[in-house]
């Protein structure tokens, strides 16, 4: 029997995400037809210690001996662990938020990224912005969500656009701080200004409903990114306004067998699918090919590397396939809006959008000199 | 607040400079060392070193190694890494602790081993290199391997853009290194395979000289850029005299098996082509001669060129 190993995290906002990652990957590999893979996990708290990650990804190689290991962390934990991977000889499949863009974007033959592509997202919701006409948009995050480089993706999306940030504000992360007065003066004398929100979790609800208190005449035009559209957080956040759009990774909504068949057997495991499950039970796909490589090309990692950069597959969020200079997952993203279902915010999915992968390589080429993240954990683990 | 590994890092100059900054800013570095470093180096190392309450020596020659184990044993760090530094450190150097001296080789170990491997996997079209990770012994470039950690050439890739790359890599190598000794219980090793190992000497005339007649456009543009900047450009020979090719390109035109080295053109961009014997030309943008570095078009403007050979 074949034995990975998964790095698994905590999160306060969304207390089931390890469950989540553990059943979606579970049940993506039965769907595979793959049933004799023995899951092995390894808490990693919110991906923050380093000491904590290195130990578990250790633990796991050299302890475990899996054959590969899973982790849903970001880019600066998978280059703490990068030397443990190369000098074991072992391939690590980073489960990445896509929130934060890495200093260099590596390719290493031992590390391969499954992306929800946040910061890609953030950079075509500016765009959207600036195609509806909008030149003048105010920046609208938290502490927490503002700390990672999806900011950087949305405000120099939105400048290359021809727009620009009249206005940057990042609230406070516990419940009393968060407020968005500081908007109320600047979107008096901009109402023609769009809100380039970054938000993700408990977050959107708190903002959705800080909309709603203080702007519920203006019709704002709020853009949020695929975290932002999270539906199981949407179910219980009012609906702050008719003219929220932006850009989703995944929704329920997108009609495909693949995602038929994955909302129906995550929601016969009494679970709620989310994007956490989803991007598990996707990898569940790498997974069975990168085993089925291990054994082919025995254990030659730089041909594995190759062999797996021309893999691609279909899932819930559609072809999903390698952009080889990277080693991340490219994959389908979707225009969407907001509407309201009893009170509550529901999406509506729009179109596909074009040129992921045009856009995706422009979002690689920018420079980031004099951009940095000082966020160590996994995003949306606190 | 965790107890960093206290690192001492033996260096050879600026191509150190952006990890020694690296693990200076994450508080792993205790102590620099350079050897045979220049004046001007040395003294700003020193007067930094100096201000960061970090141990400083400096090594300028060989006979001056001698100091290094009662330096070591003073500074008392927990591991020693070495960034292209110019000696072998003796053996009774390296009975300070085993398994505490790690070197980071700026090419893939054991198939490049030797002093200038950036040349070398320029000069051989490889497509990738590699920074390596082992642990010292008393030969050059022998210990056990810790890791590989791959580098991307690109296409065109000089032994300068290479250098700068791999010195910004290294940066990152040498902190995740530092990571590994912080974390790790065990750091995974295994021997250099000796079938796979080929020790490189320094580059002599020999290696960096054109040989028109057996050498492919491809070759010929390789060892162009192995050799840019640190040794001028490739060696060649033109009426007589001794050139350098410091920058060329592909010039995607056969020349009807001319003589390899002959001058077919001076093409509309000012490029001086050149016959090469896989019937493909390369493009001579700049080079030097006695007169010194000038354009091709300087250089074709003197007499007329096309026909002559360089050999």
């Amino acid at each position: 029997m074949q034995k990975i190993g998964v790095l698994l995290p905590r999160s306060t906002y969304y207390e089931t995400i390890s469950f989540d990652i553990f059943e979606g990957l579970k049940l993506g590999l039965e769907a595979t037809g793959e049933k004799d893979i023995k899951i092995v996990t390894e808490n990693i708290g919110f991906g923050a210690d380093k000491q904590q990650c290195y130990r578990s990804a250790e633990k796991l190689l050299l302890e475990e001996n899996v054959s590969l290991v899973l982790a849903f962390i970001g880019h600066r934990t998978a280059e703490l662990l990068r030397p443990l991977f190369l000098a074991a000889n072992k391939i690590l499949i980073v489960l990445d938020a896509g929130a934060n863009l890495p200093n260099e974007w590596p390719t290493c033959p031992n590390i391969f990224y499954h992306s929800l592509h946040n910061c890609l997202g953030a950079w075509l919701t500016a765009q959207k912005a600036s195609n509806d006409g909008y030149k003048k948009g105010a920046m609208v995050t938290g502490y927490y969500d503002g700390g990672y480089l999806h900011t950087y993706s949305i405000s120099k999306s939105f400048e290359d656009a021809g727009g620009t940030i009249f206005f940057n504000h990042a609230t406070g992360y516990k419940e009393n701080d968060f407020t968005m007065e500081p908007l109320q003066n600047y979107i008096n004398e901009n109402s023609d200004s769009a809100f380039l929100s970054l938000f993700s979790g408990d977050f959107v609800q708190w903002y959705f409903k800080e909309l709603k208190n203080r702007f519920s005449n203006q019709n704002l035009s709020i853009y949020l990114t695929p975290f932002g559209f999270e539906e199981t957080m949407l179910e219980n956040a009012v609906f702050p306004s008719n003219l929220v759009s932006g850009i989703v990774s995944w929704s329920k909504k997108i009609e495909n067998k693949e995602n038929k068949l994955f909302i129906e057997t995550i929601e016969s495991s009494s679970r709620k699918p989310n994007l956490f499950s989803l991007i598990s039970w996707e990898a569940a796909s790498i997974i069975v090919k990168v085993l089925e490589l291990l054994i082919e090309q025995k254990n030659n990692i730089p041909k594995i590397a190759s062999e797996l950069q021309k893999f691609e597959f279909n899932g819930p969020r559609g072809k999903i396939y390698f952009d080889a200079k990277t080693n991340t997952t490219i994959s389908d993203l979707y225009e969407a809006r907001l509407i309201e279902n009893n009170g509550v915010s529901e999406i509506e999915l729009g179109k596909k959008v074009n040129n992921i992968k045009e856009e995706f390589d422009k979002l690689c080429m920018l420079s980031s000199d004099n951009v940095t993240s000082a966020w160590y954990n996994s995003y949306t683990c606190i | 607040m965790e107890n960093k590994k206290k690192i001492v890092l033996l260096c050879g100059g600026k191509f150190a400079f952006k990890a020694l900054q690296l693990l200076a800013y994450e508080k792993f570095l205790f102590g620099v060392a350079i050897g045979k470093g220049t004046e001007i180096i040395t003294d700003a190392l020193e007067r930094e070193c100096e201000e960061n309450k970090i141990a400083f020596k400096s090594f300028p020659n060989k006979n001056s190694i001698s100091e290094m184990k009662t330096w070591i044993n003073n500074v008392q760090p927990d591991y020693i890494f070495s960034i292209s530094f110019p000696f072998l450190i003796p053996e009774e150097v390296l009975l300070f602790g085993k398994d505490k001296f790690i070197n980071f080789h700026p090419g893939p170990l054991p198939k490049y081993r030797g002093v200038m491997p950036i040349f070398e996997v320029l000069k051989n079209q490889e497509s990738e290199t590699a920074i390596c990770v082992h642990f010292m012994n008393a030969n050059f470039d022998e210990g056990n391997i810790i890791f590989n950690d791959p580098v991307l050439i690109e296409k065109g890739d000089t032994y300068g853009k290479l250098t700068i790359k791999l010195s910004n890599r290294m940066a990152q190598v040498a902190l995740n290194m530092a990571n590994m000794l912080q974390f790790a219980s065990k750091i995974p090793n295994f021997p250099q395979d000796e079938n796979e190992a080929y020790y490189y000497e320094k580059p002599q005339f020999s290696d960096t000289y054109i040989n028109w007649k057996r050498m492919d456009s491809e070759e010929i543009l390789s060892l162009i850029n192995a050799c840019n900047p640190w040794n001028n450009g490739a060696d060649t020979t033109f009426m007589g005299e001794q050139a350098k090719i410091i920058s060329a390109k592909h010039f995607n035109k056969p020349h009807n098996n001319s003589y390899p080295g002959t001058i077919i053109e001076i093409t509309e961009e000012n490029t001086i082509t050149v016959a090469c014997s896989d019937n493909k030309q390369i493009a001579i943008e700049i080079l030097s001669t006695d007169e010194g570095i000038m354009t091709a078009k300087q250089f074709s403007s003197k007499i007329n060129i096309i026909g002559s050979t360089f050999n």
